[in-house]
């Protein structure tokens, strides 16, 4: 509706200007013209109000100007007769109670402008430019606003496509990472490709944790050196210590959840670098192992300490043997319970699905080597000083550290020289 | 391989039935019933109740070899396996063993030690040894 209006006016001005009328005749007119430009801009309602007012004010015929139906034609030949009527009837005296009246319809949404158009002065002709100049600047206002916003909302549209398009691109690009490591273990277990999803979600989980593991490890291992050359106290040494065990604790807790969901691949250590495997005894270090990489970091050592950690090595080496009989026992039952019945057979599912049975035995083993692995760790902290053991998990973190860069320099060797 | 030492059955001051029987045999075979388990319990030194066919038990025993010790194995079937637990729980021990016992489960003196979790921790910390002697399974 107010667009109408403004045309109203627009085209009402461009009428009067032609004619070369002097508007300034009727006080009722500056009210009308002020009033109706605030309402222009606020309430449609009160505009056609004032209209139905003045124009029945003027015993003009008013059908002509229905305001509810203005379209922008009409207004031109409709506001033409009204300022022929204007020129009739210039009479002041009927107008000052139509003017309470536009007054009081108004009078909620005036501005201050307006009551500086309320008073009226002999000298209408300067001001009456004002006006028009005001509703001119308005539209024009409204106009830039306009095109302003639609262009916000262009922006605002665009900025959309372009983040539903980056997250479609961030999804293709997990999938194929899940792929990868799927494949990763797939090539040397050629197993893992086919297996249900939240298979892949547990394994694709676990190695996204790791890699941070991996990252978290290698601060740990930096903060540690720089912690013992510049001698910091022993207190401060203690918290480093017990973060850095922490850290390997951690690592259990995640192989025991992604042992879950598929038990052989952590035992087979696919998640490790190619080094890392070679050494690898049940899905991880070997206690005993560590111990003699350990203990020549640590010199010098007290007789009471050279004599616990021998009985430690002791203990470990006893217990890693029992853990490897047993899994030998399991291998041999599996075994036997695949190979059960004639094996020229075709029917072989019972006999699988036995041995599937048994196989769960296989999360046992890893979670109790971890164990030992654990306890290994916590008897050594137990048995060492707070600076020894700062300076054991330096050089532990520092030895997988070396057999992870051996592993990246094997991987980037020259290729062999061919055979002549 | 050690030589496993025999072993004397060891009184117990809450168990009732005692035994200076020796034994030879180390597998004592599936008697299922609860009061039988309770009396094999109190008449060895060392014992581990396990699953028939369980891997772990054979961990727990080729780990105590090692260390000397012959101990006795009782293979609980897997339908009196319930019977054989509720029976164990009410068998007087110490006040950590509030749980229901996991198979396997060791018991040391005729009181549960507990499981190959208990029995490798322990021996890390060198603490193993000693509990053995002092229940008469290891003489050195």
């Amino acid at each position: 509706m107010m667009h109408h209006f403004e045309h109203a006016f627009c085209s009402y001005k461009y009428c009067l200007t032609k004619q070369n009328i002097k508007f300034s005749l009727d006080p009722i007119w500056f009210v009308l013209h002020s009033k109706l430009s605030i309402a222009l801009d606020i309430n449609s309602t009160c505009a056609k109000v004032a209209f139905v007012i003045i124009s029945k004010s003027m015993n003009s015929p008013t059908p002509q100007f229905v305001p509810s139906r203005l379209s922008i034609y009409e207004p031109i030949h409709q506001i033409g007769i009204w300022g022929e009527n204007f020129k009739r009837n210039g009479n002041p005296n009927t107008s000052t109670s139509l003017i309470v009246e536009v007054d009081n319809k108004l009078e909620n949404e005036s501005e201050t402008t307006s009551h500086e158009m309320l008073a009226p002065t002999n000298n209408y002709e300067q001001e009456a430019s004002k006006p028009i100049d005001k509703i001119q600047r308005r539209l024009a206002q409204n106009r830039e606003a306009a095109r302003k916003s639609r262009l916000r909302k262009k922006a605002y549209v665009q900025q959309l496509e372009n983040s539903r398009l980056k997250l479609i691109q961030l999804e293709q690009e997990l999938q194929r990472a899940t792929q990868q490591g799927l494949y990763m273990g797939g090539v040397l277990e050629g197993s893992h490709i086919g297996f249900s999803g939240t298979v892949n979600s547990g394994i694709a989980a676990f190695e996204m944790e790791y890699g941070r593991w991996v990252d978290v490890q290698h601060r740990q291992i930096c903060e540690l050196r720089t912690a013992l050359n510049a001698h910091i106290s022993d207190i401060e040494l203690r918290i480093l210590v017990k973060s850095g065990m922490g850290h390997y604790f951690e690592l259990f807790r995640m192989k025991s959840t992604v042992a879950k969901a598929d038990v052989f691949y952590v035992i087979s250590g696919v998640w490790k670098t190619s080094a890392e495997r070679f050494f690898s005894w049940i899905g991880g270090f070997r206690p005993s192992e560590l111990l003699k990489v350990l203990v020549p970091q640590l010199d010098p050592l007290t007789e009471q300490q050279i004599l616990e950690v021998c009985n430690l090595k002791q203990s470990c080496q006893q217990a890693e043997d029992a853990l490897s009989q047993g899994l030998e026992k399991l291998q041999e039952t599996v075994s036997s319970t695949v190979a059960g019945g004639p094996v020229a057979e075709v029917s072989y599912i019972p006999q699988v699905a036995t041995a599937m049975e048994k196989l769960e035995a296989l999360v046992s083993f890893v979670n109790q080597a971890d164990h030992l692995r654990q306890e290994t760790l916590q008897q050594m902290s137990r048995i060492l000083t707070t600076r020894q053991a700062a300076r054991g998990l330096l050089a532990l973190g520092e030895y997988f550290h070396r057999l992870r860069a051996l592993s990246t320099l094997w991987v980037t060797r020259p290729p062999e020289p061919s055979l002549p | 391989m050690q030589q496993a030492i025999p072993y004397k059955s060891w009184p117990l001051p809450c168990i009732d039935a005692t035994s200076h029987r020796a034994r030879s045999t180390t597998t004592l075979g599936h008697n299922g019933r609860g009061k039988d388990v309770l009396n094999i319990v109190s008449e060895n030194a060392v014992i581990v109740l396990a699953r028939k066919g369980c891997c772990m038990s054979h961990v727990v025993r080729r780990l105590l070899l090692t260390l000397g010790v012959n101990p006795a194995v009782h293979e609980i079937d897997e339908e009196d396996e319930a019977g054989v637990l509720n029976e164990l729980g009410t068998i007087c021990k110490g006040t950590e063993n509030n749980k229901m016992v996991q198979l396997p489960a060791v018991f040391i003196g005729g009181r549960l030690f507990g499981g190959l979790d208990k029995v490798m921790a322990t021996h890390i910390s060198g603490d193993l040894i000693p509990v053995l002697k002092d229940a008469g399974a290891l003489w050195l």
